[in-house]
């Protein structure tokens, strides 16, 4: 790992450090969107009284870019878990298992990965109430076979690998084998860039729904996405309420990203 | 000739495994229908739908049946191209005769900008060659600026656009260009530009195209029957680009769902008339008929990419025919 | 003796590793005379592969090449292969080489067009690896006996394949034609390979472990293979092997390589019967193989 990867694993880890600190204060610190509104106060610039300044409701946007992370944060630590473990499980299985049962996982797994996300997710919302652990709770079984496929890939090189065999020729149980040596200290880089991944991409809809209005988060609550919405009826000469949430957007998930792959990179050298 | 006939026989097979996977994929659209809380007809339908409309409609999708059955009722009519009426978006038209020139349109934007960003993917690795440690500012940067979601690009885009027309038609009485400011509703093909633009620009789709052609470019200029080739003073080129065809089509094929997502948020920003602005505004006002439509489509385009893909790879590659066979 | 058709002086290759720069042909100096063998034996990473691959103009990794000289003769005509290779590269006050890659692929490629092929060419281990998996080997070898001689026409180029694949004692020859790489055996891809490239007709080819990989009895089909081909046409070889019986029983002269460096220039005449003082490590290579060790330097 080069001069340059190593400088980008440690900023893009700092990113991700600030992003989780903000994920777990945000529910401690006490706001109500609805006082926050001060028409007096509209669109004021960034300064010491308002670090990043005000929106058009006059309302800090500091505050409202901590609160905002609640709206991603869990969900995308949901969805993240949820490909990972259900992912990791069937592709660790499909790696190993011959047979019928091995085709049927695959077929489903085809058959999941078929579906286009972000048009299955809306057509989700359209159907049932919309809410963000909904979204992160579809997107998190959307991303089980993309997990399943890499760390399928992975155990079936390895099942051949000598080392492998001779554990299980040493008495080891093969599922022992399985979740121990092959899943846990093989395959955790690939996961900790497929958590990054699913993580990014909640973030990415979540946002993304928000901005357009109608199944992320709803004003008043804040969500980086329905900041960035202000960007319709702003003036030009005040963008920060706009510009803030979106380089916050961009931030975090290049920063997510970014981390995942060179954290596997990392990940990979050590486990070689 | 027996090459030829094994060629058929896979072809054959992806096509019944697509189909298979077309019903699989339909009966789990149908059945996040059904999974609708309550009364599933009042639970997908717009408040004040008249009840005659929820009767035909349930009628339509098979709700008043056995879950099974139902299904049946509703992918027969649906084989036949027939989806339903639209409640609101267009009211009283047929599903299809709405969303399928609405999908053309989307489908040839996302194809088209997958092509472009597969063009200047290669383009870039050409020109940058194998990493180095010199090039590494530059490609850590694109990296991390077209991470950003397409949307998030877009605004960038469209603010930065907008207030440099703002500056010169503030100074010295130039006439803006048809387009300005973006977003408008006014059709102007240069809100399709865009639109392509921000999808190659966003989504992490160019340098992830980048990262797997020049992977895929190296890997081939680096095999050893180039080397074995050169050394016998023939010419690599035929050699190199029939064999990065395979690797190219693989390429496109994968991202192509990654951008049938992107696409729908980014048609939306640029209120372009295709399906992803469909979709979304037919999923506002619960017209369901037509998400259901669009979502079949969306799907559909997915699993023949693949087959083609795939039956392409086999055409071309007869190690695939002999894995297959 | 006549005036050797390939000079290799003073050869230094260096590569870039995740640990730094390593200096992998430390001065490397040897000679082919015209229709003979040339053996090199070493281990695996003693530096013999690159050695001929620098040759050939064919260095996988940089920097490479970094300094030496290499002429190749043929028919009187002087060809200095790295005369250009000073104008790429220079050395920094800590004695460390850098080298414009970019522009010596394009002079490589340009010096060695005309000669790949028709001066010589190669055969490598790996033999599935060396073949085009998307085209038939009638399709490689036809193109190598269409280079050689452009103006055949199409039935002459199969049937003088067919001839090639029935030389290199290929069964079925017009089944091999219409075959591809990966319905073959490694040895039969190795034998499709040889043919590939002795249909091109170069005055010297470069074998570069051609065996390795391959089950035991094949191995000695192939190299019985080449004693044959060669000694028909007195085709000058550069053969490369880790195993020293192959080595004594196909070149002339042999020389031992050992980390970048040779250690020990003999023929094989002298080898075989346990003539000369020998360096230690020689001794072990004989010894290895049963082979009198001759007397310790």
């Amino acid at each position: 790992m080069g001069k340059f990867a190593r400088l980008g694993f440690w900023l893009s880890g700092l990113i991700v450090l600030a992003v989780i600190a903000l994920g777990c204060i945000a529910p401690l610190v006490p706001y109500e969107p609805a006082d926050a509104v001060s028409y007096d106060d509209a669109l004021v610039s960034p300064s010491l009284a308002h670090l990043m300044g005000t929106d058009e409701q006059g309302r800090d946007i500091a505050i409202r870019l901590v609160k905002g992370t609640e709206a991603f944060f869990l969900p995308g630590l949901m969805a993240a878990a949820i490909s990972i473990v259900l992912g990791g499980l069937t592709g660790a299985l499909t790696g190993y298992a011959t047979g019928f049962f091995r085709t049927a996982v695959l077929g489903a797994l085809q058959l999941l990965d078929t579906l286009p996300r972000l048009v299955f997710i809306i057509l989700v919302c359209t159907i049932r109430d919309p809410s963000v652990m909904l979204i992160a709770f579809v997107a998190g079984i959307l991303f089980i076979p993309t997990v399943a496929t890499v760390i399928r890939r992975k155990v079936e090189s390895l099942a051949s690998e000598d080392y492998i065999l001779a554990h299980i020729a040493h008495g080891f149980s093969p599922v022992r084998v399985l979740l121990h040596h092959i899943l846990w200290l093989q395959c955790w880089p690939i996961l900790v860039r497929q958590a990054a991944f699913v993580f990014g991409y909640v973030l990415f809809v979540e946002t993304g729904l928000s901005y357009l209005g109608d199944y992320g988060v709803q004003e008043p609550t804040p969500s980086w996405g329905n900041m960035v919405a202000q960007v319709r009826s702003l003036p030009s000469d005040a963008p920060w309420p706009w510009l803030i949430p979106a380089a916050a957007i961009v931030l975090t998930i290049s920063g997510f990203l970014a981390f995942g792959n060179l954290a596997a990179r990392r990940g990979e050298e050590a486990v070689r | 000739m027996n090459r030829l006939l094994a060629l058929v026989l896979v072809a054959g097979r992806r096509l019944a495994g697509g189909l298979l996977l077309l019903v699989g994929a339909t009966f789990l659209i149908y059945f996040t229908i059904r999974s609708a809380p309550g009364d599933a007809i009042d639970a997908i339908t717009p408040m004040g739908t008249p009840p005659e409309v929820k009767e035909k409609l349930a009628a339509d999708f098979g709700l008043d049946q056995e879950p099974l059955a139902g299904y049946v009722t509703w992918l027969g009519r649906s084989a036949h191209g027939d989806f339903g009426e639209s409640l609101v978006t267009v009211t009283g038209e047929e599903v299809m005769t709405a969303a399928l020139p609405a999908f053309r349109n989307t489908l040839l934007l996302s194809f088209a900008a997958l092509l472009v960003c597969q063009v200047l993917a290669t383009l870039l690795a050409l020109v940058l060659g194998e990493p180095s440690s010199r090039q590494q500012v530059l490609t850590g940067a694109l990296y991390f600026f077209t991470a950003a979601p397409s949307f998030v690009a877009a605004i960038f885009f469209s603010q930065a656009l907008n207030a440099g027309i703002r500056h010169f038609v503030d100074t010295n009485g130039y006439e803006p260009p048809d387009w300005y400011p973006i977003p408008i509703d006014a059709k102007s093909i240069m809100q399709y530009v865009f639109a392509g633009l921000m999808l190659i620009a966003g989504d992490g789709l160019f340098m992830d195209m980048f990262n797997t052609v020049r992977a895929e470019i190296s890997a081939v200029r680096n095999a050893q029957f180039i080397a074995a080739i050169r050394a016998k003073g023939a010419s690599t080129a035929p050699h190199t680009l029939r064999n990065l065809v395979v690797p190219f089509i693989s390429a496109f094929a994968a991202r192509l769902p990654l951008v049938l997502g992107s696409v729908v948020i980014v048609e939306y920003f640029f209120t372009l008339d295709g399906a992803g602005y469909l979709l979304l505004e037919a999923s506002k006002q619960r017209d369901f008929p037509i998400v259901v439509g669009l979502s079949v489509l969306f799907t559909l385009s997915i699993i023949v990419m693949n087959l083609v893909a795939d039956v392409v790879r086999a055409a071309i590659d007869p190690r695939e025919v002999a894995r297959n066979g | 003796m006549s005036e050797p058709m390939l000079t290799v002086r003073d050869l230094v290759i260096e590569f870039d590793t995740q640990a730094g720069r390593r200096r992998v042909v430390d001065g490397v100096s040897f000679s082919v005379q015209p229709g003979e063998v040339l053996g090199i034996l070493g281990e695996s990473g003693s530096g013999k592969t690159l050695s001929t691959l620098a040759v050939l103009g064919l260095i996988p990794g940089r920097p490479g090449v970094v300094s030496g000289e290499i002429e190749l003769t043929l028919d009187g005509v002087r060809h200095k292969l790295l005369e250009t290779l000073p104008a790429v590269v220079t050395r920094s006050a800590q004695g460390e080489y850098r080298k414009d890659d970019r522009r010596w692929g394009r002079m490589v490629n340009r010096q060695m067009r005309p000669l790949w092929g028709r001066a010589m060419t190669a055969v490598f281990q790996n033999p599935k690896q060396s073949l085009d998996p998307l085209m038939t080997i009638g399709a490689q070898l036809d193109e190598s006996v269409r280079l050689a001689h452009p103006e055949l026409a199409r039935p002459d180029v199969r049937a003088r394949s067919l001839d090639w694949l029935s030389r290199v004692k290929l069964h079925n020859p017009p089944r091999v034609h219409a075959s591809y790489a990966h319905e073959l055996s490694g040895g039969m891809c190795q034998r499709a390979m040889i043919a590939i490239a002795l249909a091109r007709e170069p005055r010297l080819l470069v074998a570069d472990e051609p065996t390795t990989g391959l089950d035991t009895t094949v191995r000695q089909e192939i190299v019985e293979l080449f004693h044959e081909l060669l000694a028909a046409e007195r085709r000058a070889m550069m053969y490369i092997s880790h195993d020293i019986r192959e080595v004594l029983f196909l070149a002339r002269e042999v020389i031992v390589m050992r980390a970048g460096k040779i250690v020990e220039v003999a023929t094989a005449d002298d080898l075989r019967t346990g003539t000369g003082v020998r360096h230690p490590y020689t001794r072990t290579l004989l010894q290895a193989a049963d082979l009198p060790v001759g007397e310790a330097a």
